[in-house]
């Protein structure tokens, strides 16, 4: 029993150390492993820094020039969002402007804007955005809320003064129900807040599983596989080759995802209030079950050293769509909600979000958490499956 | 060169595998991104309310809240600890507080507050749901005012015009109700299609240094490294643009998404899309002997068009070097074109730029070429 255990444990580090020199023997691997990993956080923050657009620019087509409408377009210069820029006479000479880009926005006050007002019947102002960036859409459209909110109120202040109604007992009238809002995590609705923390963990998944696919691929264009696993081993005890490699992958992850999503935020001021300690346990199923994807997916589908690269990498994208960092998962139809639980970014990026951005603790997780382990399970079954498969079934 | 076009044909004939693979890959990413944001704009957003009054008064506000497309109530809690944790359990994306006792501060005229508390860590969620609940959370206050303006014997035409003075009608230009999934997909499926052409185009020239086979490559080619080049990337050329340009036929035709400008302009910026990305994967493969690290150098330049063509986080807000940095992607001059022709239906005298810059990538391909050429001179890595 001891001689199994102790054969066993000599099999794993075997197969661990030769694993971890091809590692860095490999260019490939080294570049995919430590540059990548190095380099993208840092560069992404930068890109990112300035967190929101200010200031940008909007047309104003004033057809009523009245004071109504100029303390409208006053307040709308006041907002951080926004600046007013021109102030073309005629709506055609506003869409020149906007179609030439100098602007990102129009606002358009009506003519009969103040008389209606007057009239106390509602006038409204209607405002054209741009929408080649989303975040030109949302500027327009979150400050132009908050500036209509705030003019309804004095509007309707002066209106009770014409009444004879002033003071406290006016704000009563108009606004019986006081009106806060907070914003939380993320209260000035910044890029680099929202973006970051779920890219970084994108960034360990997609480095890692292209890079244990170069390897697989390697293996499997070389016919080599057999390599891996010692002589004496063959046919046999396959899930000590799959656990040494684990061991492998798992030991050089360790430091590069302490450094990208424990260190790398606190340099780089992005806010991380969940404890270390949940972050950390929670981090390590992540890596178990991406390290078991990339060797079950590697052992099958990886024929050649680049192909994973070239056959893959569009899925980046769609990866990062399925995460429901972007459209919420509340949203999505079940086909696609079930289908992005495959893939261990989906659980990693959302549980790894709550923890870091907003604070919550492991048991506010445990869904994801929970589907993280049972991934690490299964896809390290099926990566001792497919080791056996490929030894078995190809003629290597 | 038309030598090096049969060998090339001839390869993908007898191994067929990658381009099937990527041609299935495009199909499924845009069936992909066409059905998972369907409905244009999130509807019906989980949120919750803690209703600590449980009034008459509180539950009519409810009521209002649920009544709005954009949000549904998910669950009422008792107090706020409760809601937050759901929050953070990714339950709902925003909660209101109504405090306890505010129908008799309202009798009081004690000015009661409403709070809302939205989770702007999911940016487009969050700022979705703000908006609607914003406004409702002030309507809320119009519906107060309503009924007591009613009690004082005011028509309810009246009413709107005096607890409403002003409206605000928002439209985005070409898509009127800001629909996520047009904005989507006229760059991602576009961009996705680029990104494929360029890693093809980067690993067959790769596969040729890979299996040594420049030798027989440049034989074809009559040793001219120019013509060997652009042989090769032909059949792919035709084939990625064929793609994008069947994508783009769907998305402006049967799906009806909002296209101004004229058709030939935008064919003719799919097609130097196209080539520019693979004249950039040609350059990376040409001047890197190494073909494994050129691919994943080209990998790792090619996600970065996501970013870098602006359409998510836009160019103007990036530091300048990064400004500079992204007129190096054909994706983000795609974006500039794509824009002003399918949203405000500009031509030719105002895309040029963006024409000439995607045209001039070719002069990547032939520096990518030169150094090949002179790399197999000296065998290197051929």
């Amino acid at each position: 029993m001891l001689k199994h255990t102790a054969a066993s444990l000599r099999d794993i580090w075997d197969v661990l150390t030769a694993e971890v020199r091809r590692v860095f023997s490999d260019k490939t691997t080294i570049v995919i492993f430590f540059l990548a990993t190095a380099v993208y956080p840092p560069l992404y923050y930068y890109i990112y820094h300035q967190e929101v657009l200010t200031a940008m620019a909007v047309a104003v087509v004033d057809l009523s020039r009245s004071e109504e409408s100029k303390r409208f377009v006053h307040k709308i210069d006041a907002t951080p969002e926004l600046r007013v820029a021109y102030r073309p006479p005629t709506l055609p000479q506003a869409e020149e402007l906007l179609a030439a880009h100098k602007v990102e926005a129009v606002f358009l006050f009506p003519a009969d804007y103040a008389e209606r007002i007057a009239k106390r019947q509602t006038a409204t102002v209607t405002c054209i955005s741009d929408i080649g960036s989303f975040i030109y859409y949302k500027n327009a459209l979150l400050a132009g809320s908050a500036v209509l909110l705030d003019e309804m109120e004095t509007i309707q202040l002066a209106h009770q003064a014409a009444d004879g109604l002033t003071g406290a007992a006016a704000e009563i009238q108009v606004q019986p129900v006081g009106f806060d809002d907070v914003k939380l995590f993320n209260p000035t609705g910044g890029y680099a807040q929202y973006f970051i923390p779920a890219l970084l963990l994108l960034v360990i998944h997609q480095t890692l599983f292209f890079g244990i696919c170069v390897l697989c691929g390697d293996a499997n264009e070389n016919r080599k596989a057999l390599h891996l696993i010692p002589p004496h081993l063959r046919r046999r005890s396959i899930y000590r080759v799959t656990l040494g490699r684990l061991l492998c992958f798992l030991l050089i992850y360790i430091p590069i995802t302490l450094f990208d999503l424990c260190l790398v935020p606190r340099l780089f001021g992005i806010p991380q209030i969940g404890s270390p300690a949940d972050t950390i346990l929670f981090l390590l199923p992540f890596v178990v079950s991406v390290i078991c994807f990339a060797m079950t997916f590697g052992n099958l589908f990886s024929r050649q050293r680049m192909s994973t690269l070239l056959s893959a990498l569009f899925f980046s994208v769609i990866l990062f769509f399925l995460s429901g960092m972007v459209w919420p998962q509340s949203n999505m139809p079940h086909f696609w909600l079930a289908f992005s639980y495959l893939f261990p970014s989906t659980p990693g990026i959302q549980g790894f979000v709550r923890i870091s951005s907003m604070g919550a603790t492991l048991t506010q997780v445990r869904g994801e958490y929970l589907a993280l382990w049972i991934q690490a399970g299964a896809y390290f079954l099926t990566a001792c499956l497919s080791l056996r498969y490929i030894n078995k079934y190809r003629k290597i | 060169m038309l030598r090096v076009i049969v060998r090339e044909l001839r390869r993908i004939w007898l191994f067929p595998r990658y381009l099937v693979i990527l041609t299935l890959g495009a199909v499924f990413s845009f069936v992909f991104f066409a059905t998972v944001s369907g409905e244009g704009q999130p509807q019906e957003l989980p949120v919750a309310v803690v209703d600590m009054d449980g009034t008459y008064l509180s539950r009519r506000l409810c009521h209002e809240i649920d009544a709005t497309p954009a949000v549904h109530i998910k669950a009422l809690y008792t107090n706020h600890t409760e809601a937050r944790k759901a929050m953070q359990r990714g339950e709902v994306f925003a909660f209101y507080e109504i405090p306890e006792g505010i129908y008799n501060d309202l009798l009081q005229f004690r000015s009661p507050h409403l709070t809302l508390y939205t989770n702007q860590a999911y940016l487009l969620a969050g700022s979705l749901s703000y908006r609607q609940l914003a406004t409702m959370g002030h309507l809320a206050t119009g519906a107060v005012q309503r009924e007591v303006l009613r009690k004082k014997g005011f028509k309810d035409d009246e009413i709107m015009g005096i607890i409403q003075p002003v409206a605000l009608e928002t439209h985005a230009v070409g898509n009127a109700t800001g629909n996520y999934q047009i904005y989507l997909m006229t760059t991602l499926i576009p961009g996705i299609v680029a990104l494929m052409a360029m890693l093809h185009t980067a690993y067959v020239i790769g596969r040729e240094r890979q299996e040594r086979t420049v030798k027989s490559w440049m034989r074809k080619a009559g040793g001219d490294a120019v013509k060997a080049m652009v042989g090769k990337a032909l059949p792919y050329t035709l084939h990625y643009t064929l793609l994008l340009l069947v994508a783009e036929v769907v998305m402006y035709g049967p799906m009806h998404f909002p296209m101004q400008g004229n058709w030939p302009l935008l064919m003719l910026v799919s097609l130097l899309t196209v080539t520019a990305a693979q004249s950039a994967g040609c350059f990376l493969m040409g001047c890197i002997p190494d073909p494994s690290v050129a691919m994943s150098l080209t990998s790792a330049y090619g996600t970065l068009a996501f970013t870098m063509c602006g359409f998510s986080f836009p160019v103007d807000a990036m530091p300048l070097p990064m400004q500079l940095f992204s007129m190096l992607f054909p994706l983000r001059h795609y974006w500039l074109a794509m824009r002003d022709i399918t949203l405000y239906g500009s031509g030719l005298e105002q895309c040029w730029p963006e024409v000439c810059v995607l045209a001039a990538f070719v002069l990547l391909l032939l520096i990518g070429a030169a150094m090949l050429g002179r790399q197999f001179e000296r065998r290197v890595a051929c």
